[in-house]
């Protein structure tokens, strides 16, 4: 019968070269400066786009909190390089365990909330974490942080960072949905009491899915910040996090691991553009977004509303 | 708890919210009997179900299920132990295929791996019927085919005990047919069943023994014709039949 994807080994190849040829860009830098720049930013926005959608397009727990651990390892990555000048490697990994950590704990009570709650709640905390270190002066209240890194990292290196942390988290989205976790994730997604009354441990499930996407989710966003060489806590807890996966997510087409790649090159582009627009770049990518739901619901890369065979699902 | 016998209520009671449902509840199931169910809307036929699966809390009483005893297993668990269900209403996970469907019932019911259980899965979906349609969205079936993939997810999840909730009802006469045809073949493969069913005629004949039910609690329980016969279900059904 139907078992294995046809085009599978042509895939495999494709994306090897793809993964080769922008490893090569990055190493020697190439396609220049602006265009790795740009490249930098779309390989994160993938990677935390993808994040989401495993979480509500997979999952079905739609989180409006992701944005705490990027302020998470953010605030991480600015207290061991500039408080204690340690390496920013130590900062990033640090920021990993602990936003690790605070998703464990989280979902001791997340878990046990559903639906617009559960996004309510994430976002509450999202917010709480924010205000909690505007108070705080061991990262310098509101005044923010700078993180400090001898040598800076140039910009060709953290494109290949964010390009290996990319084709890392996908491989293991992929590789996860693939196995039989991912079909008791995707049955837990469409009725949770049917699915546990079929043998699936929906609690573990759920328990790792939320883990998972909090710590790839705190390492884009070390790298951002390190990119970035500044944070605030408006910046690091900002909902805007969250909105920019919602709405590569929506773009792209949500439970398929090629909508978010898709998404996150239109809204990198679109925002980059927009930004000469300040005031109107937001109402725009709504407006988008909104037309998107209407007229295309299940994004650019499914207009035929089929869900794909577990098995055969092409990639 | 008697030998021979594989679940076992023990005034169970139940509801909710605060609604109280099952009001004291007992009865056994002797293993490799088919057990019917009949009783009045909204008796708590599936809400028995409910309890047994793990889906709803008890708030006192105790279940067992061979010497142990289930009220505190989570639900998955008490799948895996070998507590198969249908639900009255069908619950596919319609953003998956039939075959993923019966796919994950045979991965997470019976706890095994993706290899072994699709071997399963398609032995499944042969003996449903469900092969021809197996790449089909499980949300775009006809209610039959949802019926069939009903027994087919929980077969495939290798239970000792099939709980089959109304299998029938909502079908055209023809349907029926069809899924009694396919319910009469379970009697062989030596399941334990617990059946509810309103079309009491289809199901008499397949019945070791009959439970009637009402207002939560067993009001009858042995031979289906003895059952059929007694004052007490006359009374229940009178004017209904
Ligand atoms: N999830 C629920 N939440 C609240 N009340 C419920 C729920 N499910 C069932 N009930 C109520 O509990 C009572 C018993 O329902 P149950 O489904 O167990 O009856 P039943 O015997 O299966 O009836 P039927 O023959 O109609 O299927 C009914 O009054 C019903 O309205
Ligand atoms: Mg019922």
């Amino acid at each position: 019968m139907h078992r294995n994807d046809p085009h599978k080994g042509i895939r495999t190849v494709l994306y090897t070269a793809v993964f080769l040829l922008l490893l090569a860009a990055g190493l020697t830098g190439f396609p220049g400066n602006n265009i790795l720049r740009y490249g930098f930013r779309i390989l994160l926005y993938i990677t935390i786009g993808e994040m989401w959608n495993l979480l509500s397009g997979y999952a079905g727990m739609t989180s409006l909190g992701q944005q705490a651990f990027i302020g998470l390892s953010g605030y991480t990555l600015a207290v061991v390089t500039t408080r204690y000048g340690l390496p920013y490697p130590l900062g990033i990994l640090l920021g990993l365990l602990i936003s690790l950590a605070a998703a464990f704990l989280l979902s001791l009570f997340l878990l046990r909330i559903d639906g617009m709650y559960f996004a309510i709640t994430t976002w509450v905390v999202a917010e709480a974490l924010g205000t909690l270190f505007m108070s705080m002066t061991y990262v310098n209240r509101g005044a923010g942080m700078t993180v400090t890194a001898e040598p800076y990292p140039r910009i060709g290196r953290l494109f290949v960072m964010a390009l290996l942390l990319c084709s890392l988290s996908l491989v293991l989205a992929e590789l996860l949905l693939r196995s039989g976790y991912g079909l008791g994730i995707m049955a837990m997604r469409d009725d949770p009491e049917a699915a546990e009354a079929a043998g699936v441990n929906v609690k573990l499930a759920k328990r790792a899915v939320y883990i998972f996407a909090a710590g790839v989710t705190a390492l884009a966003g070390s790298l951002f910040f390190l990119n970035k060489g500044t944070i605030y806590p408006e910046s690091g807890f900002d909902i805007g996090w969250t909105i920019s996966m919602v709405f590569i997510v929506i773009i792209g087409g949500s439970g398929t691991i090629e909508g978010p790649v898709i998404g996150a090159v239109l809204y990198v582009l679109l925002s980059e553009y927009l930004a000469r627009y300040p005031g109107w770049s937001n109402m725009i990518l709504g407006a988008i977004a909104i037309l998107m739901i209407l007229f295309c619901p299940r994004g650019i890369v499914r207009f035929s509303p089929r869900p794909k065979d577990h098995l055969t699902k092409a990639r | 708890m008697r030998s021979g016998e594989i679940i076992s209520f023990d005034d169970i009671k139940a509801g909710y919210g605060r609604s109280r449902i099952l009001k004291g509840l007992s009865f056994s199931v002797r293993e490799g009997e088919v057990f019917g169910v009949i009783g009045p809307n909204g008796c708590g036929k599936s809400t028995m179900l409910n309890v047994l699966t793990g889906t709803l809390c008890p708030s006192s009483g105790r279940l067992f299920y061979r010497e142990k005893e289930i009220s505190g297993l989570p639900s998955y668990k008490r799948c895996r132990l070998g507590i198969g269900r249908t639900w009255q209403i069908p619950r596919p996970f319609t953003g998956m295929t039939v075959y993923d469907n019966v796919l994950t019932g045979a991965v997470h019911g019976a706890g095994e791996s993706v290899k072994q259980s699709r071997e399963k899965a398609e032995k499944v979906l042969k003996e449903t019927g469900l092969a021809d349609k197996s790449r089909i969205p499980s949300g775009e079936l006809t209610l039959l085919d949802r019926k069939r993939l009903e027994l087919a997810r929980a077969m495939a999840s290798g239970p000792e005990v099939l709980l089959l909730d109304e299998v029938a009802a909502g079908l055209t006469e023809a349907e029926t047919k069809e899924i009694m045809a396919l319910v009469g073949g379970l009697r062989e493969r030596k399941y334990t069943v617990i059946w509810i069913e309103h079309n009491i005629e289809t199901m008499l004949k397949a019945t070791d023994r009959l439970m009637c039910m009402a207002d939560g609690r067993n009001v009858i329980c042995g031979d289906p014709g003895e059952v059929m016969g007694s004052e007490i279900v006359e009374e229940l059904y009178l004017g209904k039949d």
